[in-house]
């Protein structure tokens, strides 16, 4: 079977690219994976089928949008909300037109109405202020034969928005640990706290250092790692000094991290927390680092994050209560070293039996498999029911042939 | 209660499969339960045959019959347990192993071109929907359970199905060794007849029929086995148990099999089984020196087996009596209660 493979691919600096760079070869392994180069538009010759990895980002993922609306094919849905991908592509391009017809396409009229708002200036930004109320998902999900998800969350979303084409649960692989000494910080301290990834706004930093401080009044000798990259310094020094906290001492930013620092910097830490809100329906590459390395996590409650199993993580309700329960837990870990060894070693156990490269890569087969050859599959069974169905006098109207269909439906015929 | 136990039918085949179910029937009216069999034809060839074929189970409406509701639905065998039904117990006799282990063997069915892939996958993800939506999932062995877990993900609690009743009894070790069952390559009777062939102190009884006869009966003159190795076809409950009854030992190696009656059916006779590794379901009742020989899937191994169990008839009698000890501990009582109880 050859794969024709559209993604961001390494040196480019996404998570995705990071996805694929790890995937590809060892899918390639199992079948005949092309991977397309960037800016490609047709599949290449002799496909059976193509794959599409989409995130919420037009710079990274615009063009295999563009080859996707050529050439249908499976879609591995890397975050479920793509309002910037979507408005990137469109309105950011002068494309007022093709933004109004996502927005229709997502919301009906009060999606066009709101979309001709920004259009004109009277209401901001949608993709600034609330992206996850219209994920504009749609404008992918019409192109899809199927689609690969790493959630049930992303999954419910789908069918929730009448999606009936398959969807294929795929787990997000992990990296292989390696076996690695701790990096050693510039701060001496009992329990490292880390936070990987960039620090957008949707990763509750304030939230994050307003429960830290209040860990620290209890427990001096913790120290709080930030490491990704933030919107601006100021804004960081600002969050930090409102905690009460000094930056440099209980708290160290350590910027982008290569890939390579990674896994020494995981591996220097106690416990990773992993904050989220709104999600747009992402997996997290570090949570899952985290899994690999076996260190305690401390999650939002929602989406993705969700579904972790209680053992490896304590999930915080995004609610008027987020600091109080996020700083009960970190407390708890700081103090209960045993605790920790206990949520680290159901956390790399969890790595291996669900996260496991060649486990996802099985998963990825079958879904391939299944896409590949199922238009004719479907057409076989179809062409078994509609002899029949003429052969007794049956029309396409009958109402025999609806329970036809929903039996087909039901065993994903 | 009002019951439906349902089975698939490849017209003019008969089995393992079809004598359960039968017998579930039979013991649920013995029970004073109201109980139909229902079965359907089965063709697997070409590969989407199959996703029809369940289909049209899916759309047999089960759930009332002449009017009056039927209690539950009993499915044993791909794809009978596509069928709907609220109060649907499975009682796994086996998947469409094509799609599953037997894939890429000899012994499997689709290829490696597209459509044949993802027919494959098509039975997998009908199989994650009927099995998963049932009420309970039972499997005839725990080599089925384990097929069940680690393709689809499924937990199956394991009950053995009772062997049929038959006259059995001990009469005597005679000189043939026993082969009962439908001659399908899977069963390989071939390496009972290439150990016949490599050995001269044992004679062969082939009892039952099937696609595989004609190569079978090929080989045999093929080895100059005439004379010591007789096919006779299928044969009744009696004579069965008269075959069963003055055997020597019996051989039963499958290729990974779901279950099998056959080494129930030596045990309950007091006759000894020589079996193969790999040869799945049957390894959960025979163990090596205990109830039986378990040896390699090879000529010359089932040969020196046999032979020595000519050789030592009260190890083979001991061996046939602790296992009849296990036979009898599976009763139609407990299996009723376990499919009725869920």
């Amino acid at each position: 079977m050859k794969v024709a493979y559209f993604s961001p691919m390494p040196p480019e600096r996404t998570g995705i690219a990071d996805y694929s760079g790890l995937l590809a070869p060892a899918l390639g392994e199992r079948v005949d994976v092309q991977v397309v180069r960037r800016g490609a538009r047709r599949v290449p010759r002799g496909t059976d089928v193509a794959l599409y990895h989409v995130g919420n980002n037009a710079e990274a993922h615009g063009w295999i949008i563009r080859a996707l609306r050529r050439n249908r094919g499976v879609v591995v849905l890397h975050d479920f909300v793509l309002h910037h991908l979507i408005a990137g592509l469109t309105i950011a391009r002068g494309d007022t037109d093709g933004y109004l017809d996502a927005m229709q396409r997502d919301s009906g009229v009060v999606g066009r109405l709101i979309a001709h708002g920004v259009v004109d200036g009277l209401l901001p930004p949608v993709w600034e202020t609330r992206p996850h109320e219209f994920p504009l998902v749609h404008s992918v999900l019409d192109y899809a034969d199927g689609v690969i998800v790493h959630s049930r969350y992303v999954e419910d979303e789908l069918r929730a928005r009448g999606f009936n084409r398959p969807v294929w649960r795929v787990p997000m692989p992990t990296w292989p640990a390696p076996e690695i000494e701790p990096l050693s910080l510039p701060r001496e301290a009992d329990v490292v706290i880390g936070c990987f990834g960039n620090l957008n706004p949707a990763k509750r930093l304030p939230q994050l250092l307003r429960a830290f401080a209040d860990v620290r009044s209890r427990h001096p000798e913790a120290l709080l790692v930030l490491a990704g990259g933030i919107l601006s310094r100021h804004e960081l020094d600002l969050h930090v000094t409102e905690s009460g906290l000094r930056l440099d001492e209980s708290v160290l930013h350590l910027g982008y991290v290569e890939e390579n620092d990674i896994w020494p910097l995981l591996a220097a830490c106690d416990v990773l927390v992993s904050l989220r809100f709104p999600t747009m329906g992402e997996t997290s590459g570090s949570v899952v680092r985290t899994l690999a390395v076996g260190r305690p996590l401390v999650v939002s409650d929602v989406g993705w994050f969700s579904e972790l199993p209680d053992a490896v993580a304590a999930k915080v309700p995004v609610d008027d209560r987020e600091v109080g329960t996020l700083s009960a837990f970190l407390d708890l870990l700081v103090s209960d070293s045993a605790l920790r060894e206990r949520m680290g070693n159901a956390a790399r156990e969890l790595a291996v039996r669900e996260h496991a490269l060649d486990h996802v890569v099985d998963r990825y087969v079958a879904a391939l498999e299944e896409a590949a050859g199922r238009e004719e599959v479907q057409s076989a069974v179809y062409g078994d029911v509609a002899r029949a169905a003429v052969e007794t006098g049956l029309d396409g109207r009958s109402r025999e042939l609806d329970d036809v269909a929903a039996s087909m439906r039901e065993l994903g015929l | 209660m009002r019951i439906v136990v349902c089975s698939p039918q490849v017209p003019f085949a008969r089995g393992g499969a079809e004598l359960l179910a039968e017998n579930l029937t039979a013991e649920l009216r013995r029970r004073d339960h109201d109980v139909d069999l229902v079965t359907m034809p089965l063709k697997w060839y070409p590969g989407t045959r199959v996703l029809t074929s369940a289909l049209l189970w899916r759309l047999a409406d089960l759930r009332e019959a002449d009017g009056r509701p039927i209690e539950r639905v009993i499915a044993t065998k791909f794809p009978s347990y596509a069928v709907r039904h609220p109060n649907k117990v499975v009682w796994l006799v086996h998947q469409f192993r094509q799609a599953y282990e037997l894939d890429g063997t000899e012994l499997g069915q689709f290829g490696p071109d597209p459509v044949d892939r993802a027919t494959r996958r098509a039975v997998h993800r009908l199989d994650d929907a009927a099995l998963g939506e049932a009420r309970a999932l039972f499997a005839i062995s725990q080599n089925v359970a384990n097929r069940l877990r680690t393709f689809n993900g499924l937990e199956a609690e394991v009950l053995a199905p009772p062997p049929p009743e038959l006259d059995y009894r001990f009469e005597e070790n005679g000189r043939f060794v026993l082969s009962v069952g439908r001659l399908d390559r899977a069963k390989r009777v071939d390496l009972l007849l290439r150990a016949a062939a490599a050995d001269t102190s044992f004679e062969v009884v082939v009892a039952g029929d099937g696609a595989d006869r004609g190569r079978l009966e090929g080989l045999a003159r093929e080895l100059g086995l005439d004379g010591r190795v007789r096919f006779v076809g299928r044969v009744d409950d009696q004579e069965l148990a008269r075959l069963y009854a003055t055997c020597l030992a019996v051989y039963y190696a499958p290729v990974d099999e779901d279950f099998g009656f056959v080494p129930y059916e030596a045990f309950l006779s007091e006759k000894t089984v020589v079996t193969t590794r790999d040869a799945g379901g049957p390894l959960e009742i025979v163990s090596d020196g205990k109830t039986g020989l378990v040896c390699e899937p090879e000529p010359a191994a089932i040969a020196e087996a046999l032979s020595w169990l000519g050789a030592h008839s009260d190890e083979a009698r001991a061996w046939a009596r602790s296992g009849k000890e296990l036979a009898e501990r599976v009763t139609w009582d407990a299996v009723i209660d376990r499919l009725l109880g869920a």
